[in-house]
């Protein structure tokens, strides 16, 4: 049955009839003490059904149109007495071809004399329904993939500088409220050697548009040292000024902390590749030095007759036997190095390491009057692996000695500086220095020598240096020739 | 008919006392030279070579080691080749090293001056190679 097939009594109640026929919506009336129910055929349009199609009763209604969730919330908004008309209900309803759709029913009571009357419409807003649900699962899935990034967004107004910050950027900063923050107070989380290259990156692109992507260190509300990306893009307006900066922020602390360390290992893995090339070259160059030598005076040796030339040929043989045996010994110092570097690390006194070595070398200090003094009040010990401390502490002391300058009464001092968290030895001495212009980092090389004394074999501070490195320390050495030697450790 | 061999006079800059004893005896032996002048670096023998009192008894071939203490065989070099157009003789030169590093081999390919690179201790048949040609050069 239809409104419009109703024996409605006068012609305006017929037009409203017609009207209400026509319109993309459906009407329903409900009669609670007889229990009658009437449709307007646009209700059966909306749901694809010609009129009449399919019988007007309650029974259909709710047994089969309504879907079976959205009962409660029709009877409810049916039964509510509190207030009239009731708020407007989404539910679902049976179409005829192509399934449930989201309808949005209003319910209103009326009473006329034939009792209390209910009436109500139903609008399809099945497409609204479903962007609204796909806008809403597209939300959460922003949010999800914005979360899982740690990744905010903000936006700041050139004209009032005024900074806008989404939610997660309170998340990033650990602040519990979405307090409001002037620029001057987001630059301020940043760690202080970031803060001028935040602040400058943010004049930039306000000033000359210039956009921004830095890798910064920011320390959170709670404390929290990070590394966060900070990435900036200027909008412009049409006259090229920019107008607002918008940008993101984002956590990417464990990503960058992973690539330092990768970097780091790789640099040390490069120099003690590099070293380790370096190394096997000169010793396959040493070594085969000696052996040619050695192939060349036992040819030489066969060649000659002479008695007196056999007897200086196997001298020289003798001779390149013990330096063959020297660069061995050399081989095993710095394989040593390697090995000893898992040793122990025990507290160690400078004092007590220096005057061993000094008594150890006393004839070599006397015969050239050295004068030695130390200082080693400023850090007495360290944490060091004692047979380290001993050869770095003998080679240079050894060092200061073979290059003395013969003119002048050798003077060597010796002291130690505590900087910051880093332990420094310095060593000193007046003698005949060297042209660092000239040789520069060769010093600390293998088989590198610069003077032509006798007993240089360029070994001592080839080892020095990779003793001191090997304990994550370095070394550099000030020279002037004539004047003097400086060598400064940093021992950690 | 026999011609006596002109004497060559060789330089040696080496700082390996035993390499040079050998290389010395060796020259002597096989009868290459028994002019040949040690030094034990590169500013020895460039000393030598600038001193006005040597003009007339320059060497006819160096042999130059390439690591030494004071001035090692690159310094040399250097230096030989901006005196070497004031010496009014022409001197070969060759290396004479125990590298096998393709770097100091390219290096040397790259100085116009250095005639050759020979590997230490010493290839006999190149070494009487070398004399007989300075001889060839030495007859025309």
């Amino acid at each position: 049955m239809s409104f419009s097939e109703d024996k409605f009594s006068d012609d305006s109640r017929l037009h409203l009839a017609q009207i209400i026929d026509n319109i993309n919506a459906g009407i329903w009336e409900y009669n609670i003490n007889t229990r009658a129910i009437k449709w307007s055929a646009g209700f059966y349009s909306i749901l694809g059904y010609d009129t009449n199609e399919i019988e007007c009763s309650n029974h259909i209604f709710f047994e089969h149109l309504l879907y079976h969730q959205d009962k409660a919330v029709f009877l409810y908004a049916l039964n509510d007495q509190n207030t009239n008309p009731a708020k407007p209900i989404q539910i679902r309803l049976l179409t005829k071809s192509s399934g449930y759709h989201w309808f949005e029913s209003t319910i209103k009571r009326q009473y006329d004399t034939s009792g209390q009357i209910i009436y109500g419409s139903i609008i399809n807003i099945n497409q609204y329904k479903q962007a609204e649900l796909q806008a809403s699962r597209n939300d959460q899935h922003y949010g999800d993939t914005i979360r899982i990034a740690k990744l905010g967004s903000w936006e700041i107004d050139a004209a009032t500088l005024n900074l806008t910050l989404s939610k997660q950027i309170y998340d990033i900063f650990e602040l519990q409220a979405e307090i409001k923050l002037s620029i001057e107070e987001t630059v301020s989380f940043f760690e202080p050697p970031y803060r001028p290259v935040i602040q400058n990156a943010i004049n930039n692109a306000l000033e000359f548009c210039q956009p921004y992507d830095l890798e910064l260190l920011f320390r959170t509300a709670k404390n929290h040292v990070i590394w966060v990306r900070a990435k900036g893009v200027p909008i412009i307006n049409e006259y090229g000024r920019c107008v607002t900066i918008r940008g993101i922020l984002q956590d990417i602390d464990s990503n960058k902390r992973k690539g330092l360390s990768l970097e780091s290992s790789l640099n040390l893995l490069t120099d003690q590749n590099r070293r380790l090339q370096n190394f096997a070259y000169i010793v396959s160059h040493n070594l085969r030095s000696h052996t040619g030598n050695l192939q060349f005076m036992v040819n030489l040796y066969e060649e000659t007759e002479l008695a007196e030339d056999r007897t200086e040929i196997f001298a020289h043989i003798k001779s390149i036997s013990s330096s063959l045996n020297a660069t061995i010994e050399h081989l095993n110092e710095i394989v040593k190095i390697q090995t000893e570097i898992t040793n122990e690390r025990s507290i160690i006194s400078f004092e007590a390491i220096f005057n061993n070595i000094q008594s150890a070398i006393k004839s070599n200090i006397e015969a050239l009057n050295a004068r030695i003094e130390y200082d080693f009040s400023q850090c007495p010990q360290i944490s060091y692996i004692p047979a380290y401390m001993e050869s770095i502490l003998q080679n240079l002391l050894t060092n200061a000695l073979k290059y003395s300058h013969l003119d002048r009464q050798p003077l060597i001092r010796c002291y130690t500086m505590k900087e910051r968290n880093h332990i420094y030895l310095i060593f000193e001495d007046n003698g005949i220095g060297i042209d660092l212009d000239r040789y520069g980092d060769k010093v600390f090389g293998m088989y590198k020598t610069f003077h032509q004394n006798p007993d240089a074999k360029g070994i001592g501070l080839f080892i020095t240096r990779n003793q001191i490195e090997a304990l994550g320390g370095t070394i550099k050495i000030e020279s002037t020739v004539n004047i003097g030697t400086k060598f400064t450790i940093k021992l950690v | 008919m026999i011609i006596p061999a002109p004497a060559v006079n060789a330089y040696i800059i080496d700082n390996n006392k035993i390499y040079v004893y050998g290389f010395k005896k060796l020259l002597s032996i096989k009868d290459l030279s028994n002019q040949v002048t040690h030094f034990n670096n590169g500013s020895e023998a460039i000393a030598h070579l600038r001193d006005p009192d040597n003009a007339q008894n320059l060497p006819d071939i160096i042999f130059l080691d390439l690591s030494m203490p004071v001035m090692d065989g690159w310094e040399f070099m250097k230096e030989f080749e901006e005196i070497k157009s004031q010496l009014g003789k022409k001197i070969s030169v060759y290396i004479l090293s125990s590298s096998i590093d393709s770097h100091d081999i390219d290096r040397a390919k790259n100085i116009p001056s250095i005639s050759d690179y020979i590997f230490k201790p010493v290839d006999v048949q190149r070494l009487e190679e070398i004399f007989k040609d300075l001889r060839g050069i030495a007859r025309q």
